[in-house]
């Protein structure tokens, strides 16, 4: 008897497993399915206003599947589980992807609007991809430093802000290598790409002997809510995380800047990869971003100054952070390849601290 | 006719275990025997430079600190846990403190370390309390160092001491303290030399369900640890995500696993040896007998 209602038991649970699954499956198959497009981008890096925009004016749905590290997007597309169409990598990543044949070349007479991209921008993309053959600049910005005004009140618009005891555990910067090793090497009127052994040294003895004690952390995940909580005052970071945080009755706390010196800058791109079953409908939504008011209404998003996109500089309406000229100094991270072994042990060694 | 259904009622447990445990645990041991790819993933060549760079300095000095952490926050779960597992064992209503216990687990890990954020911070709670009775008048960093690595630590894998701890305790002969009461025991002598011996068993899964976890932590010292709060689990994530080392990433969580699973086995191995030893030696052999046996069966 016992058993016997066990039996029944598990036989209505599986049924009812069953029911629940086919049920679901049952309603997705209604009417003529709409296109899709898979994007595969950072997380929320395209607001979803202007996904909803693209799928109404197209009639196609958008799949936005997001990565929190370039590393993390390039092991899951190599290990081949994926059909996605547009993929935003960094720089670095980009010419790594030219490199392993993973891109499909970008028919450029598709897109109209890439004359509204800024020249500046397309010269410094030479350096990874050379004419644009394969990406489209999505947006170019930098990594600053954000102070809490209301704590302190004097500072230097320089890297030298993080060499002041008097702020001793109110600071911390990126636990991320590339960005704060190239803040130093900036610092020191260096490249952020030099791969000689001295400069990195010497890079490292300054994070490590002079930054680091006055830090109060290493984030790159939760630094913008810690600044917002007034947890320390002087967060090097990016500008849409601070600007996420703070509402605009109190951005005016806020002073939000690229250090004089420059530093690591970075130009995330669009490229559509070569076994994409829907080329077409991803260059249209590459072009459709570069539209000035669509371009306008992403920065505005964020916080952003229309970098890529000249014409919809004129368009933006909301606040800003820092301005596309503030870049000007700035130098665009490139991959090392087996170079980057040095900035490795170089962190290896702050992060462990001695 | 009756049937062996053993192997068929093992099955499950079988496919499960192979999938989720040893066929990826397979993987890290191939991984860590093969050439890094530069861009992330390894290269199809048998290589043991990524056993070769275990052996450097930094890392080791991450991995001593990783012990110590491991060691103090384990310690510090276990004298809290102790108490508590004996006073739900012996109180009148049993099932409502452990609902007690277990209810901080229905909330995501992540919040509940988010939650020490609040509490902790320097505009948080505790140091508003402090403020409002004017113990203090500008903010103690409770955030973002060692200290608080420890306590959130401490509070996270609590129940997992709690647990075996009370079910020990629960199933212990507590007339045998009256036995050694007297026989002149003080208090503290009687728990000290017939409890604890006898609930051997549930100390030594307390202290494996904790040192264990915390020994691979990665969450709780990247969001409350400050500058010098980097643990190997860091490590481990940063060399995959980071530096895209994946064999010195797998080769460092086999040294963490070999590491661990020898703890386990001597650990074990040496306290249920102690415990025979106490109830030969103490001379209360046939009362403790049945006592403490089957909980030194539970490691």
């Amino acid at each position: 008897m016992k058993r016997l209602l066990r039996a029944a038991a598990v036989l209505a649970a599986l049924s009812l497993f069953l029911g629940l699954s086919l049920g679901l499956g049952s309603c997705s198959k209604k009417g003529d399915e709409p296109k899709k497009l898979y994007i595969f981008n950072w997380t929320y890096y395209t607001p979803d206003s202007v996904i909803a925009k693209f799928e109404k004016e197209y009639n196609c749905k958008v799949v936005y599947d997001s990565f929190d590290s370039n590393e993390t997007m390039f092991a899951k597309l190599k290990a081949g589980g994926s059909n996605y169409d547009i993929v935003f990598p960094s720089a670095d990543y980009v010419s790594i992807m030219i490199n392993q044949k993973m891109l499909a070349p970008i028919d450029r007479t598709k897109l109209a609007n890439f004359r509204n991209i800024d020249p500046l921008v397309l010269a410094r993309s030479k350096d990874y991809d050379p004419d644009n053959k394969f990406s489209v600049p999505y947006y170019m910005g930098a990594a600053g430093v954000a102070v809490n005004k209301t704590k302190v009140k004097k500072y230097e618009r320089s890297w030298s802000i993080f060499s002041r005891k008097d702020l001793k555990e109110k600071m911390t910067m990126l636990d991320d290598m590339r960005e704060v090793m190239g803040d130093a090497l900036a610092f020191q009127g260096k490249s952020v790409n030099s791969v000689s052994d001295a400069d990195v040294k010497a890079a490292e003895e300054l994070v490590n002997k002079t930054w680091k004690p006055n830090l109060l952390k290493f984030d790159a995940e939760a630094f913008a809510k810690g600044f917002a909580a007034g947890e320390f005052w002087v967060a090097q970071g990016y500008a849409e995380s601070i600007f996420a945080e703070y509402d605009a009755a109190k951005r005016a706390d806020v002073d939000f800047f690229i250090p004089k010196e420059g530093g690591p800058l970075y130009i995330d791109s669009m490229v559509i990869l070569k076994n994409s079953k829907s080329q077409d409908l991803a260059l249209k939504f590459i072009d459709f971003i570069h539209r000035p008011e669509i371009y306008a209404e992403f920065c505005d998003a964020f916080g952003f100054p229309a970098t890529a996109n000249v014409p919809a500089r004129a368009l933006k309406k909301g606040d800003m952070w820092y301005k596309a000229e503030d870049l000007a100094k700035c130098e665009l991270k490139l991959d090392l390849g087996a170079d980057l072994e040095k900035y490795n042990a170089a962190w290896q060694e702050i992060k462990v601290g001695k | 006719m009756t049937r062996n259904y053993g192997k068929i009622y093992a099955g499950p447990q079988a496919l499960w275990l192979t999938v989720f445990f040893a066929a990826p645990l397979a993987i890290i041991v191939a991984y860590s025997f093969m050439k890094r790819d530069l861009y992330g993933g390894v290269l199809p060549q048998a290589s043991l430079e990524a056993y070769r760079s275990l052996a450097n300095p930094t890392l080791l000095s991450v991995a001593w600190r990783t012990l110590w952490v491991s060691f103090i926050a384990t310690v510090f779960t276990i004298l809290i846990a102790l108490p508590c597992g004996y006073s739900i064992a012996r109180s009148g209503n049993q099932a409502m403190r452990l609902f007690l216990v277990i209810v901080p687990f229905w909330t995501n890990f992540l919040i509940r370390i988010y939650a020490w954020i609040a509490i902790l911070g320097n505009e948080g709670f505790l140091n508003d309390l402090l403020k409002i009775l004017g113990l203090r008048t500008n903010s103690v960093q409770f955030l973002y160092n060692q200290g608080a690595v420890i306590l959130v630590l401490v509070y996270m894998y609590l129940p997992y001491a709690i647990l075996p701890l009370f079910s020990t305790i629960d199933k212990f002969d507590f007339t045998l303290l009256e036995a050694a009461r007297d026989l002149g025991a003080t208090r503290m002598q009687a728990l000290m030399k017939v409890l604890i011996p006898n609930i051997r068993g549930g100390l030594v899964t307390a202290v494996l369900f904790t040192f264990i976890p915390i020994f691979g932590a990665y969450a709780v010292p990247l969001l409350v640890g400050g500058k010098d709060a980097y643990m190997l689990g860091n490590v481990i994530a940063d060399q995959v995500t980071k530096t895209r080392n994946w064999p010195l990433a797998s080769s460092i969580s086999m040294g963490v696993t070999v590491l661990t699973g020898l703890a386990a086995v001597i650990f074990a191995a040496t306290s249920r040896r102690t415990a025979q030893h106490v109830v030969e030696d103490s001379g209360i052999g046939p009362l403790s007998a049945t006592a403490g046996i089957p909980s030194g069966g539970q490691a």
